[in-house]
């Protein structure tokens, strides 16, 4: 009853309590996706607090959860979803089969993205943290602030976006690269009912 | 100086005539009130956490912001957030400030049709006219675009508008957001965004057979929400048995991460995408301060 209402309760209705939930029925590549899922969840989970300044960054350790995460995107992600890949129990949605390359590109940008965490691991923290700040020379002052990728739209993964200039963003920054992109993909292929 | 007198009184004539009062009657060019004091990167501020750019976007369809949202599929028929650029026919470029104020704050249409509650102006009825006119000022430096990506589908009687005057009067309350004295600004600024501007209570408060929000379960949740998607509880002992905290709280809505490394689903990364993430530092802990000790009672409880 503790586990149904902690499900419920919200906080843990997604991925890794229903993952863990899940693993003891799956098998094959739905249950090594899953795993995959698990381990990234993991690295995030581990240095989380440093990022949002509950606890002192540690670059060796952001290091290592960023390889983690680099490790099992791309293609390592895209092998773990052949078509039609549903067996029960998964969280898969079948538009990613419909959507591939929509897929395909998120799978990619992610392992960018954590590239460029790992450049970034010994950068520090963003001062104030607020983006319109951090990146006011890309955002103020436009007329046309409201449209066209600025502070009124784009919000997608920025074109031309490189592990080289992910590495150079202060580490919070690009933990949020990852981060937008693992949200960018569940909000849109994983099942998120019970 | 016996001409200008024969205009005033001629001016004073048409002005009963009308029923109108000279104290109200402009004079010289109409001003823009938006152009006059509007703060247009205020008002785009506004609007992120407001999530008129969320809804009223569909980055993934490869249209240019605001020219309207995904289909928003519920119950009653498919809403479709219409498009908000400066264009004159397909967006809101022939709007006054008045209609848009009155559009925003009150769900009237600038033909004074009702506006079906898919769109949350209950949560906007606080804004200040302050924040409407940095709002404007905002929505007008949208590029036009002459974009008109579908109209709502209905069924009935949910087609007829008129019906919705019902709705109204019945329903078209938000939560309070007025400052309470003995509290804190961080909390007080807190209420202001999580009751208003930012609306949480749109998708996690359940809503009625007739999609008004149900008194008695304020923020107790949803099952019921479009696209089969869900909601969880947010009061404050749901969140502490769930173990959030202030910091927690306010980092999952920058960067859109829970504590135990998974992310929101169900919608909510595409708030903290194009809603929170936004916000300052400062805002987010306000609304997770209020979130944790939300005293704001459930009518009916």
């Amino acid at each position: 009853m503790t586990f149904r209402k902690l499900l419920l309760g919200g906080a843990a209705i997604t991925g890794l309590t229903a993952a863990a939930f899940a693993h003891s029925g799956a098998t094959g590549v739905v249950k090594q996706r899953m795993e995959a899922m698990k381990s990234m969840g993991e690295a995030v989970k581990r240095i989380r607090p440093m990022m949002a300044g509950e606890a002192a960054p540690d670059a060796a350790a952001i290091r290592r959860a960023a390889r983690t995460i680099a490790a099992e995107s791309g293609n390592a992600m895209l092998e773990k979803f052949p078509q039609g890949s549903m067996d029960d129990p998964t969280e898969a949605l079948p538009r990613i089969w419909e959507e591939w390359g929509r897929f395909v590109a998120i799978a990619d940008q992610l392992e960018l993205a954590a590239k460029g965490l790992e450049r970034a691991a010994g950068n520090g923290l963003t001062v104030d943290g607020h983006m319109m700040d951090s990146q006011s020379g890309m955002m103020g002052g436009q007329s046309g602030m409201m449209g066209g990728g600025m502070i009124m739209g784009g919000d997608g993964f920025p074109d031309g976006m490189t592990p080289e200039r992910i590495g150079r963003m202060p580490v919070d920054r690009a933990f949020m690269m990852v981060t937008q992109t693992c949200s960018a993909c569940h909000d849109r292929y994983r099942q998120e009912d019970d | 100086m016996r001409r200008s007198l024969s205009i005033l009184s001629g001016l004073v004539a048409l002005a009963a005539l009308g029923g109108a009062s000279l104290a109200v009657w402009p004079i010289g060019a109409p001003p823009k009130p938006a152009e006059r004091d509007g703060d247009a990167q205020r008002g785009a501020y506004l609007a992120r956490a407001g999530g008129c750019i969320a809804c009223h976007s569909d980055p993934g369809s490869g249209h240019p912001a605001l020219t309207g949202g995904a289909p928003i599929k519920t119950a009653f028929g498919t809403f479709i957030p219409p498009n908000l650029t400066a264009h004159e026919t397909a967006g809101i470029g022939a709007w006054s400030i008045g209609d848009f104020a009155r559009a925003v704050r009150q769900g009237v249409a600038p033909d004074g049709s009702p506006y079906y509650p898919a769109f949350p102006y209950a949560f906007y009825g606080h804004l200040s006219d302050q924040d409407i006119a940095d709002l404007w000022a905002a929505f007008q430096g949208v590029p036009a675009q002459e974009l008109i990506v579908g109209t709502n589908d209905l069924g009935f009687p949910f087609n007829m508008r008129a019906g919705l005057k019902l709705w109204r009067a019945a329903f078209a309350e938000g939560p309070p957001t007025e400052p309470v004295a003995d509290r804190s600004e961080v909390w007080n600024r807190g209420r202001w965004l999580v009751n208003g501007l930012a609306h949480c209570g749109a998708c996690h408060t359940d809503r009625n057979l007739v999609g008004g929000r149900r008194p008695g379960r304020y923020l107790a949740g949803s099952d019921d929400l479009p696209d089969g998607d869900n909601a969880p509880p947010i009061r404050p002992d749901d969140l502490a048995e769930a173990g959030w905290t202030v910091s927690g709280l306010a980092y999952a809505l920058k960067s859109g991460i829970m504590p135990d490394g998974d992310t929101f689903g169900s919608g909510m990364g595409e708030v903290v995408r194009h809603g929170t993430q936004w916000l300052t530092d400062a805002d987010r802990t306000a609304m997770a301060v209020f979130l944790l000790d939300n005293t704001t009672p459930a009518k009916g409880d």
